[in-house]
């Protein structure tokens, strides 16, 4: 019971659509973004294969790609359903929608196809595949020119096109609808599908609320508005837009015995009926202008002759003549088996002079350009990419998959005029690089400080300390680090408070209590920012130390802190809250299990993670089992189930060149770097630029 | 010499004959080697604007309006699109200004757009299409403004805007050649003026300004995002080429910019009109018109 099938371009052009249910437009971008661009793997757990299939809210997505093209061929489903012939229709579909637009999709600059061409050719595929009884009849989106289905009617597929013309839609106000149950929504299910309960939350952004697909009216089946209205969404628009619903499927009904029942906002059924509220006909009355409306245009259609399209079967089914060959001859034999016997047949036996030949054109093509790059032509150059990056001190796993996708990226594409096939494979990788460091959003550390610390409206309702926490394995320098980021803030004039996490290791609190005395001299000289340590000894627990120490900074009264210093005005006694822990392996599970209780109990706004660019393969292991501890109180990861905020990479001053240990550690996560640490003084701290990065890695 | 072969004699003797085919060498030579060089028409580049901006401001959908005259559905893009389009009738071409209003004998220029992703990962490829000194005729900017009502989307936006901003005011001071210091003109297009939520044109253009002007304030006081700073000794970061118009300055207003040639114009208009209303994009094909 397939919610609906798009197919887009890479560059976001919806060209054709086939919409079952009204599907928020988020659910699309969502796996566009984390998918496409971010190659998110935590959700799927298996971070070897590429996955197949992305979930989001209640959906479930699964897609298939046509990279030559540049076209995404997504199909959406309810997640509690296990549709199994998903993969065959999409494949199906890539093939059948290629070869129908072949010379459109040849020409550069493509923004809009015919859609109407492919429906018929979908339609038999779905009822080819779709054997279950639980399938249902097309809802058209609302944005596209708008077939009109009569509601209650199961018309097959042929029929759907010589259906009356729809009456134009009223303009509405843009308002989401909840999705109605999808069980309401069929008439002949005999499945035990569970009815999942209808969305109403209301998403965060009013923007893309107010963006997401209308359903549109008159669209919907009866049952399935009722359901809608009853489970209230108790806006009056949104009722509002439900009446008009019913007023345009009374109108688009012509003929009916029964009257339709309209239902207004408190539930209670609409008696007197000439209150139509849409306007958008010109004519004497809405309804009797629709009636003669659709009237007039059902005899205006041209008549079909079916018999050119198609056959009937013994058992009365009409099966469209030539798809149904294409279809058959698809599915009984997938394209990716035909794709494989061309690939294995090598050229056997050949002479001297055709060796030379193919050797003399493939060099002058390879240093001329426009060559079409095959998988034997990457392979040597992939290899030798390969041991440079490894040579770079990037992680096995990483430096694999960078080449896999830059291989995938490059294969049968032509190179430019006059590059080489090394240059074009540097190029790619260079920009897979760009890409794997650059982040979603850059971190600017001092605004968020500032937006936290001032804000007295908004989501947050009163001021509190900005809580910044530091983590990582033992010996990386997060003491050292957690320094320079306080001369940082030190030097910007925010009042700091040093948590003496680490209640474990001998003389971490007395390591602190120095770099507190030495900063808080600096900040004396100059930058007007101030400074204090916050510590209760050895042995406690460092969840219940920070807990306090957060209470402490928000302008506590009881506790008592160390080494005088900032008490500031009225409310915050401190802006920022830097939290020390203590280092643990990450393969302990005993260490680690503690991180999540530490993040709960003091929530901090910021967690980063210290790795040190000397690390080896193993920073692989450390980023993934540091980032999935941090849960909230819910299970759900912090951050949008990320885990932490940022890498902070130390020691880059000792590495040189090899810098992979970023590429490393980002690939393993999709957690960015924000800083590096370049070197034992309290000024050593560097955001990161990407370009730079790059550049060393590829030289 | 009587041993040397005697073409070479002919060739050098003064006959008519060597002379003739001296000519028509000459002659010929020079036409084949034009004719195969330039066989294939060098296409009259177009002039190019580019649409830049946050992801989710409506980029491809005002692309696939100016291309096609209906916005088309969209997602999220993963790849910059081009796109030919023609300046309607309703707007007029600087080209054409003196042009009287009852001429008819000419068809309207056409333009090319360039539109490009606009998430945090992919803002690469909108950046690299800046530096170039192609045709670009114009920057379109496209702005939210629904979303520049909340915190999160202000500053994503202004933050995207200050980048821009930046790489034109660098190429306009450090480029070398005259051509590189040519002036831009970008358009703040402000989109999605339809929805309720959305705020009026005055007061997106003056939250941006001061947006712009505390991201440009934070990032002088942020760490040196230059990385090679530490490692190696390659040359200090200049504050003063880091700053957003004029150096030293509180605010920031769109004017300040007009020193480095860069002219920014804000214009609102929305992509799709509530229900079947089209949606209101004239400003900004006034803008297109007059910098063509």
């Amino acid at each position: 019971m397939l919610d609906g099938v798009e197919i887009l371009t890479t560059s976001g052009i919806v060209l054709w659509r086939r919409h079952y249910a009204p599907i928020p437009r988020s659910v699309v971008n969502s796996l566009v973004a984390d998918v496409f661009i971010e190659d998110r793997r935590l959700q799927t757990g298996d971070t070897q294969q590429p996955p197949t299939s992305y979930r989001k809210d209640k959906y479930t997505l699964k897609w298939t790609r046509a990279k030559d093209v540049g076209l995404v061929f997504v199909a959406v489903y309810q997640s509690l359903l296990h549709l199994s012939w998903v993969d065959t229709l999409l494949t199906a579909v890539k093939t059948l929608f290629l070869k129908e637009y072949a010379p459109e999709l040849a020409k550069p600059h493509l923004t809009k196809l015919d859609p109407a061409r492919f429906d018929p050719t979908f339609d038999a595929l779905v009822r080819k595949l779709d054997t279950g009884s639980t399938r249902r009849p097309s809802v058209p989106d609302s944005e596209g020119p708008g077939e009109l289905t009569p509601p209650s009617s199961s018309a097959s597929a042929t029929e759907e096109a010589v259906d009356e013309p729809p009456p134009p839609p009223p303009p509405q106000p843009l308002f989401r609808k909840p999705t109605a149950p999808a069980s309401q929504r069929d008439d002949t299910s005999t499945d035990a599908t569970p009815v999942p309960t209808p969305d109403t939350s209301r998403p965060s952004t009013p923007a893309s609320h107010l963006l997401t697909a209308k359903s549109g009216p008159g669209k919907a089946s009866r049952r399935a508005r009722k359901a809608q209205q009853s489970f209230g969404n108790s806006s009056a628009p949104a009722s509002s837009g439900d009446e008009s619903a019913t007023g345009r499927a009374q109108a688009g009904k012509t003929g009916t015995a029964k009257a339709k029942r309209r239902w207004d906002a408190d539930g209670f059924a609409v008696e007197g009926e000439e209150e139509v509220l849409d306007y958008s006909t010109a004519g004497a009355t809405p309804s009797q202008a629709d009636n003669a409306a659709g009237q007039r245009e059902a005899a205006d259609v041209p008549a079909v002759d079916s018999a050119q399209m198609g056959t009937r079967t013994p058992k009365g089914h009409f099966i469209l003549k030539d798809l149904d060959d294409d279809i058959s001859a698809l599915l009984a034999n997938p394209p990716h088996q035909q794709n494989h016997p061309p690939t294995q047949t090598t050229p056997s036996d050949p002479t001297l002079l055709t060796t030379a030949t193919t050797k003399l054109t493939s060099l002058f093509q390879n240093i001329l350009g426009n060559k079409s790059l095959t998988a034997t032509d990457l392979r040597l150059p992939l290899a030798q990419m390969r041991t440079h990056l490894l040579a770079k001190n990037v992680a096995r796993e990483a430096a694999d998959r960078l080449c896999a996708a830059v291989e995938e990226d490059l294969l049968n594409r032509k190179t430019a005029s006059f590059t080489t096939v090394d240059a074009t494979l540097r190029q790619a990788m260079s920009s897979a690089l760009t890409k794997i460091l650059t982040p979603s959003s850059s971190l600017d550390l001092l605004r968020d400080v500032t937006a936290t610390t001032t804000t007295t409206t908004g989501a947050g309702a009163r001021p509190r300390p900005y809580v910044i926490s530091i983590v990582g394995v033992n010996g990386v320098g997060k003491s050292t680090n957690l320094s320079k980021l306080a001369y940082f803030l030190l030097q910007n004039g925010f009042r700091v408070l040093v948590v003496a996490g680490d209640t474990f290791r001998a003389g971490a609190v007395e390591q602190l209590r120095v770099h507190v005395g030495n900063l808080s001299a600096l900040a004396r000289r100059g930058g007007g920012g101030s400074i204090s340590l916050f510590e209760r000894g050895y042995g406690k627990d460092a969840a219940a130390v920070a807990r306090e120490a957060v209470g402490f900074a928000a302008g506590g009264t009881t506790t008592t802190a160390n080494a005088g210093g900032g008490a500031g005005g009225v409310g915050l006694l401190f802006d920022v809250v830097l939290i020390d822990t203590a280092g643990r392996r990450h393969n302990d599970a005993r260490l680690m299990g503690s991180l999540a209780k530490f993040s709960q109990w003091a929530h901090p706004d910021k967690v980063f993670m210290v790795g040190e660019a000397l690390v080896g393969t193993d920073s692989v292991a450390q980023a993934r089992n540091f980032a999935k501890e941090f849960v909230d109180g819910t299970g759900r990861l912090r951050n949008n189930g990320i885990g932490m905020d940022g890498f902070i990479i130390s020691k880059c001053d000792t590495v040189g060149d090899m810098v992979g240990t970023l590429v490393s550690m980002v690939h393993a996560t999709g957690i960015p770097v924000v800083f590096l640490g370049v070197g034992q003084h309290y000024g050593d701290l560097r955001g990161l630029n990407v370009g730079w990065a790059v550049e060393r890695l590829m030289r | 010499m009587a041993t040397s072969s005697p073409w070479l004699t002919w060739a050098f003797s003064p006959t008519i004959s060597a002379i003739l085919v001296t000519l028509v060498i000459s002659l010929l030579l020079p036409v084949l080697v034009h004719s195969y060089l330039y066989r294939k028409a060098t296409a009259q580049a177009l002039p190019a604007f580019l649409l830049i901006g946050p992801s989710g401001a409506g980029k491809t959908s005002l692309l696939t309006l100016f291309a096609n005259g209906t916005p088309s559905p969209t997602h999220t893009s993963q790849e910059t699109q081009t796109a030919t389009c023609q300046l309607p009738s309703s707007a007029l071409a600087s080209t054409d200004r003196y042009r009287s209003v009852n001429d008819h004998t000419h068809d309207q220029p056409q333009l090319l757009l360039i539109d490009t992703p606009g998430h945090g990962k992919l803002r690469h490829h909108a950046l690299a299409s800046l530096t170039p000194a192609t045709a670009l005729k114009g920057l379109i900017f496209v702005v939210d403004s629904a979303a520049v009502s909340s915190a999160a989307g202000l500053t994503e936006t202004a933050e995207y805007l200050h980048d821009v901003l930046l790489v034109l005011q660098k190429k306009h001071t450090q480029s070398r050649t005259s051509k590189g210091s040519q002036g831009i003109a970008v358009l703040v297009a402000v989109n999605k003026q339809d929805l309720f939520t959305s705020l009026p044109v005055g007061l997106v253009r003056q939250r941006l300004e001061e947006e712009v002007a505390r991201v440009r304030l934070t990032r002088s006081k942020g760490l040196l995002v230059d990385s090679g700073v530490g490692l190696t000794d390659d040359g200090e970061a200049d504050d003063e080429s880091n700053w957003l118009g004029q150096y030293g300055s509180k605010e920031f207003k769109f004017g300040h910019m007009e020193e480095y040639g860069v002219e920014i114009e804000v214009v609102g208009g929305n992509v799709k009109g509530e229900g079947e209303e089209k949606g209101r994009v004239d400003g900004w094909w006034g803008w297109i018109g007059e910098n063509l």
